[in-house]
């Protein structure tokens, strides 16, 4: 996977968040990239793991607001349940009043942070040995076993649909054919009419019973060639886009399902 | 690491990252400043940036910077009054836990 595609599948997945969160990520993280430099891509790529796990992160933090899931660890925390905890409401500063110059910042760089949970100002997260396995997210457990079931259908899902596919053309060949056999048949079925009716007129001097004979039948045959002409059109004109808007209709359904979801 | 990094710690660190800086900073090297100190996913850092924008302690700006514009994260008052809560929070609390691991504890 390279950039573009983690940020286009990013995209995708922030698809249900408010307008101005998913813009606000989604320059976060190109300016992520951008930043990192080209030659760091792939790493930046591996680290992030996978757009559908950025996507979760974004999403609990914007979902609920509730204090229960105030702990992550440094390694294992990335997915879901990075959770909202509110600013320490009270700015009052308790019992200290002393103050700490900029040495504090030094001062407790130098303690390794051999530290665990915070005490906060609202006292609301607690300490959790070592939570390692916070739950994934529904939506990213989907996204997963969608894209399994996409590995591994293809292999009969391909075939199937390319057979499927050709059925439904062959069967499309076919009735124009048929159809445009009708026309066809009709037209010359006219033309063999006039023919014949211009045969009869010639044949008239010679043997004026042959003559007349060949002009009726040409006659009647002009004019079934004639009807049949018009009536095969016409019925094409009302069949064939029925059968058009048919195919379309049943070949699109699938996809139109996949992009409600 | 086995010990957690709290979300209000990891507050605290960023908001001190983004404070060294007078003119802001920016996504990737706060990321990268942070993991001078700490282990953190690169994912880990955007909702805590967030949260703290939403929060007023941090403010947003873009600036041009070959040709783009970068988002650039700056420490506001509230932030930087937050972060001297935390500050002294975390003195306290070091102080306290630093007592009882090297001894001379009297409960």
């Amino acid at each position: 996977m390279n950039r573009i595609e983690f940020m286009t599948e990013l995209a995708a997945l922030l698809q249900d968040v408010p307008v101005e969160e998913r813009r606000d990520a989604m320059k976060y993280y190109n300016d992520y990239f951008d930043d990192a430099g080209q030659e760091n891509e792939a790493q930046v790529v591996e680290e992030l793991e996978s757009p559908a796990k950025v996507a979760a992160t974004i999403k609990a933090d914007l979902g609920s607001t509730s204090k229960d899931h105030g702990e992550f660890t440094e390694k294992g925390y990335t997915d879901s349940r990075f959770e909202h905890r509110e600013m320490p409401a009270g700015r009052e500063q308790k019992e200290n009043s002393y103050h700490y110059g900029s040495s504090q910042e030094n001062d407790y760089r130098g303690h390794n942070y051999q530290n665990n949970s915070y005490q906060g100002g609202c006292g609301n997260e607690e300490y959790e040995g070592h939570g390692q396995t916070p739950p994934r997210t529904n939506s990213a457990l989907k996204i997963f076993l969608i894209i399994l079931l996409v590995i591994v259908g293809l292999p009969i899902i391909l075939p199937v649909s390319i057979a499927i596919i050709a059925v439904v053309f062959a069967g499309i060949v076919t009735l124009v054919a048929v159809f445009a056999s009708l026309v066809i048949v009709s037209v010359v079925v006219a033309f063999v009419g006039v023919c014949v009716f211009i045969a009869g007129l010639v044949s008239l001097v010679p043997e004026l019973a042959v003559g007349f004979a060949l002009i009726g039948t040409g006659i009647i045959l002009t004019v079934i060639g004639v009807v049949a002409t018009v009536a095969s059109v016409r019925l094409c004109i009302i069949v064939l886009p029925g059968i058009c808007r048919g195919c379309v209709w049943i070949l699109s359904r699938p996809f139109q399902r996949r992009a409600v979801v | 690491m086995v010990f957690n990094t709290g979300a209000a710690l990891l507050d605290a660190i960023v908001l001190a990252v983004v404070s060294r800086e007078k003119e802001g900073t920016y996504g990737y090297k706060i990321t990268q400043d942070v993991r001078t100190t700490i282990e953190v996913s690169e994912s880990t850092l955007y909702p805590v940036l967030r949260r703290l924008q939403k929060d007023e302690c941090l403010e947003v700006y873009d600036r041009q910077i070959d040709g783009r514009n970068r988002r650039y994260y700056k420490i506001t008052v509230k932030g930087t009054a937050q972060l001297d809560l935390y500050r002294v929070e975390w003195k306290n609390y070091s102080v306290k836990i630093n007592e009882l691991f090297e001894g001379g504890i009297t409960v």
